[in-house]
């Protein structure tokens, strides 16, 4: 298939299509369907779930953007996303504001936050930028049971925000729901209660309001790695001295990606609490910090729809490992203890060794075994040469950050490609970054 | 006087748990340029593995701690082994995750063995006081983990100083690929430098936990590694003695700055070793004791 072609095209917008479908009829699957039985376990589906991970969508692709494309390991944005929840759960409950006015407060501070903690690490780099933002995440907890602070954070006991979003009148979220219903064969099976009381019906307008918040972030951020600025912080993640001798302006860049990927995270933590209508300390703290880190290198390092992989099995995993009741072969106590850390960190050390660039990158070369998309203007016999090995240069400097062997991720592009059909894909440049 | 006298007895039986840490994450990090963040989880899981040998099988502590650090240096042999050598080490993003994975598999198998509810572990020292004076204290425990630091680090330079491991150990800590040329086995050499420092920091988990005003329990590892490894790198990442200095300094600083400034609440001596981690890495990048680093932009 030749890129941009007709038929390339007709494939696009059919695959657009089928996931604005999902997307739209997903909060009332959810909410018909509690759980799915698997064996002998009980496995709950909540919209709950699906609102939290959405949060943490967005905040896996504020680290992805630090991380996967600016090459700064940083573990402490759950920091941000921190004081994003807890700055928007104070002035929606204490001041009345609304979340969404909120965010005019959230995403300048965050944002100078990241700038004033990108300033150091400027300095401090690699695996020391790691430890200190380590201890970053760590510390965030014990700010918010400061006793100072803890009249308006609500100290160790959290926060709890009881209006949450309402439901606008005259949105046809009812009506909409009864007609699911009604289709016939399918409705009965996946929508089959038609009723919608007032509580599912809010939930499902704040689905629909975290859904539109995540679009944003995410073509906010395809934007930006697609732009000037943004070819520019890939470059500094691919070679520092490089980007510098091409007149990329290094503090600016790094800095100001810290400040953006703080600001996400703020808008994450807001997120966070219009789904979960509660804060407390210890959620944003060091396990949180790693399990982005989960997020991200599960998904895939360098790219966007990765992030939203990312965000639902960080909040998914453990959700359904501590619902395993019984499994052949292993004691109920082992099942009852932390499964979902432990499945977690299996995970994580697991797909660094097998499938280094993460699930998106694992379905990229299934989908590259299917059909090849040629860029245009390639003749057939390079396409060949290619084969599923085509993938978007600057992609591929990303899954080299991860590689087993290859010591410095701008040199030995893919050894086993052609040098011809590699200087095509660059020419090709713009990697489809979602 | 006798306030800061207690306070500087608290500030160093603090700081020698951590410096032995540090010591831990010093000999990774001297063999591999890797900061382990495991490191805090196989210190507890030690502690815990003592514990077991202790309290379970009834053996006296120091035998339990012995076969400890034994099995834990095994098992950090194997993980070297398994999990780290596969990969460049020079290439770090993929090794940090991994050790990441680690901490939260560790952290979660010794939850699942032993749950979260803290234990008393059975103390490696005599409880009481050597000697008194009013508030300040100064008790059999802190005397003996300074000891025992000053011991393991006396012992360690003279492992790596002295014995042909220790050559090897320091070969491979200077340039790696002139000791591969020289014959140097790389791989069994960083092997036994994660073993070196599984064991080290079962000595450290269990001098952290025997304090009588302490207990053991799964999550105290998170919390105890970035202590130590402020202290590692207040001393220098890749200096011994610098660790213990560096240890010493992160204890003062948290028993004084919470007993002086009482606008701060304890639960903010986290923050004072992150602030120095912070404010070292600021102006003196390569620590107290580190050798210089070479950086180019």
């Amino acid at each position: 298939m030749v890129q941009a072609s007709r038929q390339h095209r007709i494939y696009q917008t059919l695959g657009w299509l089928l996931l604005a479908l999902v997307v739209l009829l997903l909060p009332f699957w959810v909410i018909s369907t509690q759980s799915i039985q698997i064996g002998g376990n009980t496995f709950t589906l909540s919209l709950g779930n699906v609102m939290h991970s959405l949060s943490y969508v967005v905040a896996v692709l504020g680290l992805g953007l630090l991380v996967g494309f600016n090459g700064q390991l940083s573990l402490g944005n759950s920091f941000f996303i921190g004081v994003g929840a807890y700055i928007s759960a104070t002035l929606v409950v204490d001041n009345g504001w609304g979340f969404l006015r909120s965010l005019i407060v959230v995403l300048p501070v965050t944002f100078a936050l990241g700038v004033l903690f990108g300033i150091p690490a400027l300095r401090i780099r690699g695996l020391y930028l790691a430890l200190v933002t380590l201890g970053l995440a760590a510390v965030f907890p014990a700010i918010v049971r400061l006793e100072g602070l803890s009249e308006r954070t609500g100290g160790a006991n959290g926060k709890r925000i009881p209006d949450g979003f309402a439901a606008p009148e005259g949105v046809p979220l009812q009506e909409f729901r009864q007609g699911l219903s009604n289709i016939p064969g399918i409705g009965e099976q996946f929508f089959a209660d038609g009723r919608l009381g007032t509580r599912a019906a809010d939930e499902v307008w704040t689905y629909f309001v975290l859904i539109l918040l995540t679009a944003i972030a995410i073509w906010m951020v395809k934007n930006l790695i697609h732009s000037r600025p943004g070819r520019a912080i890939i470059a500094v993640r691919d070679n520092e001295t490089g980007a510098a001798v091409n007149g990329v302006n290094l503090p600016m860049t790094k800095t100001l990606t810290f400040g953006y990927s703080a600001a996400l995270g703020g808008l994450a933590g807001t997120m966070y609490a219009m789904a979960i209508g509660f804060v407390a300390p210890d959620v944003f703290g060091v396990n949180l910090a790693i399990f982005l880190i989960v997020g991200l290198v599960v998904g895939g390092l360098g790219t966007l729809s990765g992030a939203v992989i990312g965000g639902f099995v960080i909040v998914f995993v453990p959700v359904w490992t501590s619902q395993v009741k019984e499994l052949p072969g292993v004691s109920e106590r082992v099942l009852s203890g932390p499964t979902a850390t432990a499945v977690l960190g299996i995970l994580l050390i697991v797909l660094t060794f097998v499938m280094p660039g993460g699930i998106v990158y694992g379905l990229r070369r299934l989908r590259a075994r299917l059909i090849t998309i040629v860029p245009r203007g390639m003749s057939p016999a390079a396409a060949a040469a290619a084969g599923p090995a085509a993938v978007p240069v600057d992609e591929a400097a990303a899954v080299a950050m991860m590689d087993r062997h290859s010591g410095h991720a701008s040199s030995d592009l893919q050894p086993e490609t052609e040098t011809g059909s590699v200087s095509v894909t660059t020419k090709q440049g713009s990697a489809d970054g979602n | 006087m006798e306030l800061l006298l207690a306070r500087l007895f608290d500030g160093v039986s603090s700081g020698a748990t951590y410096a032995v840490i540090a010591v831990a994450l010093v000999l990774i990090y001297k063999a591999t340029t890797l900061i382990n963040f495991a490191q805090g989880e196989l210190c507890m899981i030690g502690s815990f593995i003592a514990y077991a040998f202790a309290v379970d099988v009834g053996l006296p502590v120091i035998p339990a701690v012995i076969l400890a650090m034994v099995m834990t240096a095994l098992l950090a042999a194997g993980i070297e082994r398994t999990l780290i050598r596969p990969f460049d080490p020079s290439n770090h993003l993929p090794l940090v995750i991994i050790t990441l994975g680690l901490l939260l598999l560790i952290n979660s198998v010794a939850g699942m063995i032993w749950g979260y509810d803290p234990r008393r572990f059975p103390g490696v020292f005599p409880d009481g006081t050597v000697f008194e004076w009013g508030v300040a204290r100064l008790r059999w425990y802190t005397v003996g983990t300074l000891i025992t630091t000053i011991v393991l680090l006396v012992l360690l330079s003279l492992l790596l100083n002295r014995t042909k491991v220790g050559l090897a150990f320091r070969a491979v800590s200077s340039n790696l690929e002139s000791a591969a040329l020289s014959g140097v086995p790389i791989g069994r050499t960083l092997q036994f430098g994660w073993a070196l420092a599984a064991a080290v920091g079962t000595i450290a988990g269990v001098l952290f936990v025997s304090d009588p005003f302490r207990q053991i329990e799964p999550t105290f590892a998170a919390r105890v590694l970035i202590f130590a490894s402020a202290a590692a790198v207040l001393g220098g990442l890749d200096s011994l003695w610098g660790a213990l200095v560096g240890g010493l300094v992160i204890g003062m600083v948290e028993s004084m700055l919470i007993g002086y400034l009482t606008f701060i609440p304890s639960q903010m001596g986290l923050a004072s070793a992150v602030g120095v981690l912070i404010i070292v890495l600021l102006i003196r990048p390569n620590g107290l004791f580190g050798s210089r680093r070479v950086e180019r932009v």
